[in-house]
């Protein structure tokens, strides 16, 4: 390093020679921490049955039978029948989809959202950044639960009613599937309690970074604001926006199943993992594989998603290496 | 400091009153026509009637002029009246909400309880098997929803090792009846304080002051309890504001699950029946408790920490 100088000499050194990249060195760090590790081989076995699930589910997911009623595991039904004889095997594959379906379209929206509504606080600053701020206040004094559910109650027929408008003017049939709207509704009330941490996190990043001596000193150096941006103010805040990223996704996953659970998210025939327990537990006594089944792949998911987001924060965070 | 805690107030006031408007607004325009849910449809089918009950019910007049009204009756103790069983709401709140503040309060010293020692253990024994083992375990606990830990425990509990009846209803927080649902709630946000304790506990123990203390001779239990814990346990008050939100959260399933009829439980009749008046009073009231909670930290914050100077 010391014989390089000059601006030249800065820039280039991002580009590596001998240095090894931050990404590099997170990587080495998160392959040697087992529970991430662990964390990552389920998050990956749920995405591949989030693909494929519902081909290889042995039995149709709403095909009930009268016949065969909330049995045991068993030889054709791995996981044993709910209350109106579906394959609950079946089930949990779909509801896997349900769950990363969600996930994924939540945390898109909310970091979205959450970068834009930052970035504009941090850079426009003034009012602006007042207000986007008192906003964040405003969503996080709810109780996320409570907020979820105030919202895709109160919007639920304002929506109807929008859609509907929607559909006598195009005709277009999945407008009037009230999955469809479930799945709306649903994507819309939890990235509403996600984006606040987003766009803190990110104003915070940009404001400290900002105020930082290698960019002030890129900036007196007459470096382009492009390279600014995109080479140093961009790396050095994607790896939080990582970590809170993946740590969220095991807080969406429990709301949106807490949702389920109390009957206002996605709702039968759809599959969600929520819905299933609430389904079964007033047979808890007498069938308690209806509710152990869904119940461990919930939780199974869960802390799976939640080991892979600490080990992320831990191989992210260089700052942070006395773990 | 007394103008910090005005200023602090003052801060909070809006924010109450933007929880308070957002509610109201999404409470009155989101189900529809308040009449079609208060009144059967024969009824609301007839303009001169419908006209008739929207004077009655003061809806005909400008949006502020209702909000105005609503905001004052809220002062008053007049939180409307529940179209479930047509009794006012406030009172019901007032008969359900000590059950769950008890609930609240005997998770809170629970999670302090088991907490703050398993975190404090976990940084003493740093990178070790232990250390290990608590921050898994509480990961565990707070991966696994409430409303999956309860019938789970009830299984094991009740089911394979029988060792009590189903624990349902409220017979007081020192009743046999209150051991599972003050654990449950507390399950969720251990992983909170056990890392903050674990976090602040690190921190300290590197400080100069501790090695000052065990170069004099200090006996190793002592350092942690006088020193290092003291010093640790400020960032675990800051999270008090997520603790509490998650106790809130906690509350609906445990209420539900274990049929104690509490503010949580209420909340969630409210909801399923759509009663509208309910549901403005359970969201308000949450958020109000957050509120505080926040505030409570904000200003406590410089109590513990005299290092903190508010300008």
């Amino acid at each position: 390093m010391a014989d390089r100088v000059g601006i030249a000499g800065l820039i280039e050194d991002d580009q590596g020679g001998k240095q090894r990249s931050l990404w590099v060195d997170a990587l080495e760090r998160l392959i040697r921490n087992r529970a991430a590790m662990i964390g990552l081989i389920i998050s990956i076995i749920l995405i591949i049955i989030a693909l494929i699930g519902p081909y290889i589910a042995p039995h149709d997911y709403i095909r009930t039978d009268i016949s065969n009623i909330a049995a045991p595991p068993n030889g054709t039904n791995w996981f044993g029948t709910d209350l109106i004889g579906r394959d609950i095997f079946s089930r949990i594959l779909h509801s896997v989809r349900t769950a990363i379906f969600v996930v994924v379209v939540v945390v898109s929206i909310s970091t979205v959202l959450g970068i834009a509504l930052g970035a504009a606080a941090a850079y426009l600053g003034k009012w602006v950044d007042d207000g986007i701020m008192r906003l964040t206040d405003v969503v996080l004094a709810f109780p996320d639960l409570l907020l979820v559910i105030f919202v895709s109650l109160t919007v639920r027929q304002p929506f109807v009613t929008w859609l509907n408008g929607i559909y006598q003017r195009t005709g277009w049939e999945f407008l009037q599937n009230t999955l469809f709207l479930d799945y709306l509704i649903v994507f819309g009330a939890l990235a509403l309690v996600s984006w606040p941490g987003y766009a803190r996190l990110i104003r915070g990043q940009i404001l400290s970074l900002r105020e930082q001596d290698f960019i002030r000193a890129q900036v007196a150096l007459g470096v382009p604001d492009r390279t600014i941006i995109f080479r140093h103010l961009v790396p050095n805040s994607i790896a939080p926006v990582i970590v809170s990223m993946s740590i969220g996704i095991g807080g969406i996953i429990l709301l949106e199943s807490s949702l389920s659970f109390l009957g206002f998210g996605i709702q039968p025939p759809g599959a969600s993992w929520g819905s299933m327990i609430t389904e079964n537990l007033i047979e808890w006594r007498v069938h308690p594989h209806l509710v152990l089944m869904p119940g461990l792949t919930l939780a199974i998911a869960v802390i799976g998603f939640n080991f892979l987001g600490d080990g992320l924060n831990d191989a992210l965070n260089p700052r942070q290496i006395r773990r | 400091m007394f103008v910090y805690t005005v200023r602090r107030l003052l801060l909070a006031i809006p924010v109450l009153l933007a929880v308070m408007f957002i509610t109201f607004t999404l409470g009155l325009y989101g189900p529809g026509d308040p009449l079609e849910i208060f009144y059967n449809e024969e009824l609301v089918s007839d303009p001169v009637i419908t006209q008739r009950l929207r004077e009655l019910h003061g809806l005909d007049r400008p949006f502020w002029v209702q909000l105005g009204d609503y905001f004052a009756g809220l002062i008053r103790g007049d939180w409307g009246e529940s179209i479930a069983t047509g009794r006012p709401v406030w009172p019901s709140f007032t008969a359900a909400m000590p059950i769950s503040a008890q609930l609240g309060i005997a998770s809170a010293v629970v999670l302090v309880v088991v907490g703050v020692p398993l975190g404090a253990l976990a940084a003493v024994k740093q990178n070790t098997w232990l250390d290990y083992v608590i921050v898994f375990a509480s990961i565990v606990v707070r991966s696994v929803p409430p409303f999956v830990l309860g019938p789970m425990l009830l299984i094991v509990l009740v089911l394979w090792l029988d060792i009590m009846n189903v624990p349902i209803g409220w017979k007081g927080i020192f009743s046999t009846n209150a051991i599972l649902p003050v654990l449950l709630m507390a399950a969720s946000p251990l992983l909170v304080v056990v890392r903050q304790t674990r976090a602040g506990v690190v921190e300290v123990l590197s400080q100069n002051y501790i090695r000052t203390a065990r170069a004099k001779g200090l006996r190793e239990r002592l350092v942690v309890w006088r020193h290092v814990l003291k010093n640790a346990l400020i960032p675990v008050f800051t999270t008090m504001g997520l603790i509490t939100s998650g106790l809130v959260t906690g509350a609906f399933f445990v209420e539900l699950i274990f049929g104690i009829p509490g503010f949580a439980q209420l909340g969630i009749e409210g909801f399923q029946a759509r009663d509208y008046p309910v549901i403005l009073g359970v969201t308000i009231i949450g958020a109000g408790v957050i509120i505080v909670a926040n505030l409570l930290v904000d200003l406590g914050y410089g109590l513990l920490d005299p290092r903190i100077r508010y300008e």
